[in-house]
């Protein structure tokens, strides 16, 4: 692994990296452990579409037939469900990958007139079980773009490079480091008290509009100042030791599958420690020819096929790449056993993109898969092609099944999608 | 052009109305003290409305059996303010009903209009129209850079702003989250760091190279012509460079690249570059030179040069990074007039065009050591140079220097204070700087250095709300608010010591200075922030590199016609801008601003420089005005084909300011096919042509039809190309054949208005739209003011949007005369 700059070790483990975790004295985990597992959920978008006609059979139910992209993940065929039919309503938007910024969140109109994001679903969980692990949950992507959202629809960058976020985990600094970062963490909570100070002086001859901003400024002083109080706590606790060497970080930007394969080898390192128990995946297909062999023509251009035969024959190549590393990343979670459970078994994959049909930036008829977790799966769900579910439906169960009440989300009705 | 009409078919109201429970009557009799206003919207409503919109069930699912009820209600205003807009517009009662006189319809549309007006008066009498703002991205990085006096780049490090009203200058879309406070920590020692620079004086630079003296390009020129390079392959050695007296002539833009690597930047900073070289064999064209950073990572284009036959010597003063190398590379270059490359031929007989490239001289770091940003944070702070032997090692370089203040908590509390003075763009408070002080003295008290202890203090500023918001009090804005509005507005940055010193002697009120300030901020090149930022949202330039080109369909695309595309557009508005030109000119222009790149794509021959220049439109030019020029072309397509219907919307939404409806839900758009059998227009022909389609498309998609003789990088085309079945193109790319794409369909650019306009072509096309000038002067006022002062257009702005067109129609109608007009009012001198 490269020799971290000091500085910058202090600077992403001082303040941007040691987010809240468990409470040295909360018994909750320990006790966890030793009885039920924890559920986790990992949601990863393809952003540049996936061709629907070499994902989906022709029949729906139990005994459909292996098309091109499902072939390579027919040991995990029980392991998963395949749903097609499911959108977020009113998804035009600013351009036609607007929806990139609504897939976890289903904001309507993503970019037009006076757009505010909404919070994204791992956001939400995070917000009632965050606490409970290192880190709330871990962003991560191929580029430093993401699919979590804040509750005031900030998006939270994507950590894309894996060594980095292995350090964040297993590994420790110095001791000279970790009093130096301790130090700077002290001076990160002074100033936030001097700057909330300020805010309050501030608001007092102000009227109500400017207050609420105002607030929304404090509030998020304040929760900084939390998160920099639980990160001095957890700065003395040792991390999860394992048994795995840090990953070599890919350089080359075009390389996402390289990128993506590498993220999918960290995930089930970082759910098995209980580090986190919420992560996602953002694959961002780019403007550049990607190093997959056979392949001459940049991603983007390819998703916008034009019907020609070779670009989607080119098109196959890229997202099979990325079906191999999906398969990769359930096979490392399914050969982790807990309890007399699989890894896999506790945590939900959902593994979709924002696009329908991406030659036409059409954002029906999502593709979406949905692996693990605890369902009942091995079948092909096809809802109506032309009167959509709302993809909504499946994250409230999603939520559901992380141990949270939760009756509605986004734009939800109410119906169950699975059983 | 009107509103499409049928739009509340694919949109029910959102507001269940037979809800409501206030009602106008109350309100209207409270407010004006009279009962005869509600009789006249009660008669109107029940003459001309409820007999379709009369229950919850009613058309488009409207009841206005109670209107307009509770206007505090957001849902209910927008709603009222809908009915208001289509009665006004005579767009309802819809033609085939009975229609009210004049009068009535007059006095109806007045009557709603004063309860709107009144109501919302009402919610901005607390706040004003621009809620507390922050600084967005872009404001803040330029801010920071003032501030410390360094160069650095800090917005990559910031979430991104989400634009509201279409830019990120406005206050909902700037919001604050936890994260966007720890990536003002962040940004914040970035910034510090690059700022209170104190490692020893690097070695400055000094001389002037040649690629001779470069290892690769020497062994690549040294290595006789077909040696075998690799015994298995077979592969031999093409020399792809000619030495000359007096220049290395490059061939190529592939590898060997033309790396110095004898310069290796010693510390980032300043450095002045200069180089000469000539075309070659070029048939009296120039060449292209292209100058690059970078550190065997991506590269930075630092500029670039239309290079002629006899020598030429350039300069530039770039911003370099510590350990960047620069490399120069030519463009455009590599194949002969029988369009073969050098690859086919070898440099000794080639008789294609080069770059031939004499020298770079590279002087720098510039300036003083340590830089002049250790000054600007710590004024009258003493430094002291720290003994050679005792140097230490700390980030990226040895320290060279401390700072030596006789009295570290005196110096500490001085410092601090200027510091916070300067950051939050007004004199402070009483008291106002001591909490930040106190931050630094109790971290000397707890044993750190002066420089950490003032930067704790730095640090708390960089992040406090007084630096991060605007300053705006409700009602008229005080002279520090003034000159903050102004300098965001036209420079993206904070006020400098000129227009301070005019806020502290209060003379921004005057209407004459304020027109004065602007006159000199224009001429200031920071303007170029304004043009940048503004045009970059307002005509979606931001979006230029959203889709890459069919490397197939478009092999003359590459990153230097992309750069120029931008550079145009903005060249065009900053030239609108300097000259104030008739604003009418972004619908028709007699003139283009073209460099040499630009006027080969638009086939305008003359202009053989890199700087964009003012050139008359050639008569038989289609160009002409912002829609054909290539940067919205390609921002309004996809990298394959163009869509008339996104174009069309672009034009409604960018131009005339009357966005089209969203498409309704469970409409598919029209799928891209580059097989070469059907147009764009047959496949849209069938979904416009079904009838809940119809009406909205008539509107949206006749300039999109004009615009079809543009193909998706802006260039000029007859037929569509097509990478299936066709025709070879008969003309050439670089002096060869094409083979990449064939000629398909012929392109139909005609169509008609809703109104029954016809035209035949892009050119016909222009002229109709001239009708609708007054729509775009309107529609840029707008923005402007959006921009400008950070809140959306109300109902409640639109007399003074009317004001300021009229004023600015009856003078010369000019875009200077209309961004003093934007300053001048009342909308950007309040709050």
């Amino acid at each position: 692994m490269r020799q971290l700059n000091r500085r910058t070790f202090l600077r992403s483990s001082g303040v941007a990296v040691a987010l809240p975790f468990l409470d040295a004295m909360d018994s909750r985990r320990s006790v966890a452990a030793e009885s039920t597992p924890p559920r986790r959920m990992v949601a990863i978008c393809a952003s540049l579409g996936i061709h629907s006609p070499f994902l989906y059979p022709a029949t729906p139910g139990r005994d459909y037939e292996v098309t091109p992209y499902l072939d390579g993940l027919q040991a995990f065929r029980d392991d998963l469900t395949l749903i097609s039919g499911l959108s977020h309503p009113d998804q035009s938007g600013a351009d036609g990958h607007s929806s990139e910024q609504t897939w976890l969140t289903a904001a309507r109109h993503p970019g037009l007139g006076g757009f505010r994001n909404s919070i994204s679903i791992d956001q939400l969980i995070a917000e009632k079980i965050g606490v409970e692990t290192r880190f709330p949950s871990l962003t991560l992507g191929t580029s430093t773009s993401s699919q979590s959202y804040t509750r005031s629809g900030v998006m939270i960058p994507s950590q894309s490079k894996p060594s980095q976020v292995f350090a964040q985990l297993f590994l420790e600094g110095k001791p000279e480091d970790v009093s130096a970062q301790m130090r700077r963490i002290g001076q990160g909570r002074s100033i936030m008290d001097t700057i909330g100070e300020q805010a309050r002086r501030l608001e007092q001859d102000m009227g109500r509009a400017d207050r609420e901003k105002l607030t929304e400024y404090f509030q998020s002083v304040r929760e900084m100042e939390q998160r920099l109080a639980r990160a001095q706590e957890w700065s003395t606790k040792p991390k999860p030791v394992i048994d795995a060497s840090p990953p070599q970080d890919i350089e080359d930007e075009k390389d996402v599958i390289g990128r993506m394969r590498l993220l999918m080898d960290l995930i089930p390192l970082a759910l098995q420690t209980d580090s986190t128990r919420l992560i996602t995946v953002l694959v961002q297909g780019r403007n550049d020819v990607p190093p997959v062999p056979g392949v001459s023509i940049d991603h983007h251009n390819l998703s916008h096929h034009g019907q020609d035969e070779n670009k989607i024959s080119q098109l196959r190549l890229i997202e099979e790449a990325e079906f191999a590393a999906l398969g990769q990343l359930l096979s490392g979670l399914k050969s982790k056993s807990e309890g007399e459970r699989t890894l896999l078994d506790n945590t939900m994959v959902l593994f979709g993109s924002n696009l329908g049909n991406a030659n036409s930036h059409d954002t029906h008829n999502l593709p979406v898969i949905l692996a693990g977790g605890g369902f009942r799966h091995g079948q092909y769900l096809a809802f109506d092609a032309k009167d959509n579910r709302p993809l909504c439906n499946l994250f409230v169960q999603m939520i559901q099944s992380m141990g949270i009440e939760a009756r509605s989300f986004g734009s939800s009705t109410g119906e169950s999608l699975l059983d | 052009m009107t509103a499409p009409q049928n739009i509340e078919k694919h949109f029910a109201f959102p507001v269940r109305l037979g809800l409501a429970i206030a009602s106008i009557f109350v309100l209207g009799c409270h407010a004006h003290g009279q009962g005869s206003e509600t009789v006249v919207v009660q008669d109107f409503l029940s003459h001309h409305c409820t007999s379709c919109h009369g229950s919850d069930d009613g058309e488009a699912g409207l009841n206005l059996t109670e209107f307009p009820g509770d206007l505090s209600d957001a849902g209910r205003f927008s709603l009222a303010l809908k009915v208001h807009d289509r009665v006004h517009r005579g767009e309802m009662p819809p033609p085939d009903q009975t229609q009210p006189s004049d009068t009535d319809r007059t006095r109806f549309v007045a009557h709603v209009g004063e309860l709107l007006t009144h109501q919302e008066r009402q919610l901005l009498a607390e706040s004003g129209r621009t809620v507390l703002r922050r600084l967005n991205r872009s404001e803040y990085e330029n801010t920071l850079r003032e501030l410390v006096g360094a160069e650095v780049s800090v917005r990559d490090i910031l979430p991104p702003d989400t634009p509201s009203h279409g830019f990120d200058t406005v206050a909902d879309g700037l919001r604050f989250s936890q994260l966007q406070i720890e990536k003002y920590l962040e940004a914040a020692d970035v910034a510090l760091d690059a700022a209170i620079m104190l490692n020893e004086q690097p070695e400055s630079f000094h001389r002037r190279m040649s690629l001779n003296e470069e290892k690769e390009i020497r062994d690549n020129l040294d290595t006789p012509e077909g040696t075998i390079k690799d015994p298995v392959s077979g592969e031999k050695h093409r020399v792809l460079f000619r030495r000359l007296p007096d220049a290395v002539v490059m061939f190529s833009t592939g590898y060997p690249p033309g790396d110095f690597r004898q310069f290796n930047a010693p510390a980032s900073g300043l450095y002045r570059l200069r180089a000469s070289a000539y075309a070659y064999q070029s048939h009296g064209q120039p060449a292209t030179l292209r100058i690059f950073a970078h550190r065997f990572r991506e590269k930075r284009l630092l500029g670039f040069f239309e290079m002629p036959v006899e020598p030429r010597e350039v300069e530039l003063i770039a911003h370099l990074n510590r350990d960047e190398l620069v490399q120069v590379m030519p463009h455009g270059v590599g194949f002969d007039p029988e369009g073969k490359g050098i690859w086919n031929v070898g440099a000794a007989e080639f008789q294609g065009n080069g770059l031939a490239f004499q020298w770079l001289e590279i002087e720098g770091p510039l300036g003083a050591w340590p830089p002049s940003s250790v000054a600007r944070l710590y004024p009258d702070v003493p430094l002291r140079e720290i003994p050679k032997n005792q140097r230490q090692w700390r980030a990226q370089g040895t320290l060279g220097y401390e700072l030596a203040p006789h009295d570290p908590v005196a110096s500490a509390s001085q410092v601090v204070a200027s510091f916070a003075e300067r950051a939050f763009r007004r004199p402070l408070k009483e008291n106002e700087a001591d909490p930040f002080v106190q931050l630094a003295i109790a971290s000397l008290e707890q044993g750190s250095n002066y420089e950490e202890a003032t930067r704790v203090a730095f640090r708390a500023v960089l992040t406090s709300p007084q630096f991060l918001f605007l300053d705006e009090r409700t009602g008229q804005l005080d002279d520090h608010a003034i000159a903050a509005r102004l300098a965001y507005f036209l420079w993206s940055s904070p006020p400098d010591d000129e227009l301070r010193q005019l806020a502290d002697a209060n003379k921004l009120g005057d209407s004459d200075m304020l027109r004065a300030q602007t006159e000199r901020m224009l001429a200031n090149p920071k303007s170029q922030q304004f043009v940048r930022n503004f045009t970059g949202q307002w005509l979606d330039l931001r979006n230029i590199k959203a889709t890459s080109p069919d490397k197939q369909l478009y092999p003359e695309f590459d990153e230097m016609l992309e750069a120029s595309m931008v550079s145009e557009t903005e060249a065009f508005f900053a030239e609108l801008l300097s000259a104030n030109g008739n604003v009418d000119n972004f619908i028709q222009s007699d003139f283009l601003m073209l460099n040499r790149t630009m006027a080969r794509h638009y086939s305008i021959p003359g202009v053989n420089s890199e700087f964009f220049q003012r050139v008359a439109l050639p008569a038989d030019s289609p160009r002409g005005g912002v829609l054909t020029q290539a940067a919205i072309l390609k921002v309004t397509a996809n990298g394959t084909v163009t869509s008339p219907v996104l174009r069309g919307a672009w034009v409604m939404k960018r131009l005339l300011g009357t966005p089209p409806q969203p498409p309704p839900p469970n409409v598919g758009s029209v799928e891209p096919d580059t097989r070469g059998a059907s147009t764009i227009r047959e496949l849209l022909d069938k979904h416009r042509n079904s009838e809940t389609c119809a009406s909205c498309h008539a509107e949206m998609d006749p300039p999109g039809f004009a615009l079809e003789s543009f193909d998706v990088i802006g260039g000029w085309r007859d037929r569509y190309r097509s990478l299936g079945t066709g025709d070879k193109p008969p003309w050439q790319f670089e002096g060869r054949d094409i083979w990449e794409y064939k000629l398909g369909p012929p392109v139909d650019p005609s169509g008609s208005l809703p109104d029954g306009r016809a035209f035949q072509d892009i050119r016909e096309f222009k002229q109709l739209l001239q009708n609708d000038r007054q729509q775009v002067l309107q529609s840029l006022t707008e923005k402007l003011l959006i921009y400008a002062t950070g809140a959306g257009i109300r109902f409640s702005d639109r007399a003074e949007v009317d004001q300021i067109v009229s004023a600015v129609s009856n003078k010369d109608r000019g875009l200077r005369t209309l961004v003093h007009e934007v300053v001048q009012s009342e909308l950007f001198r309040n709050k």
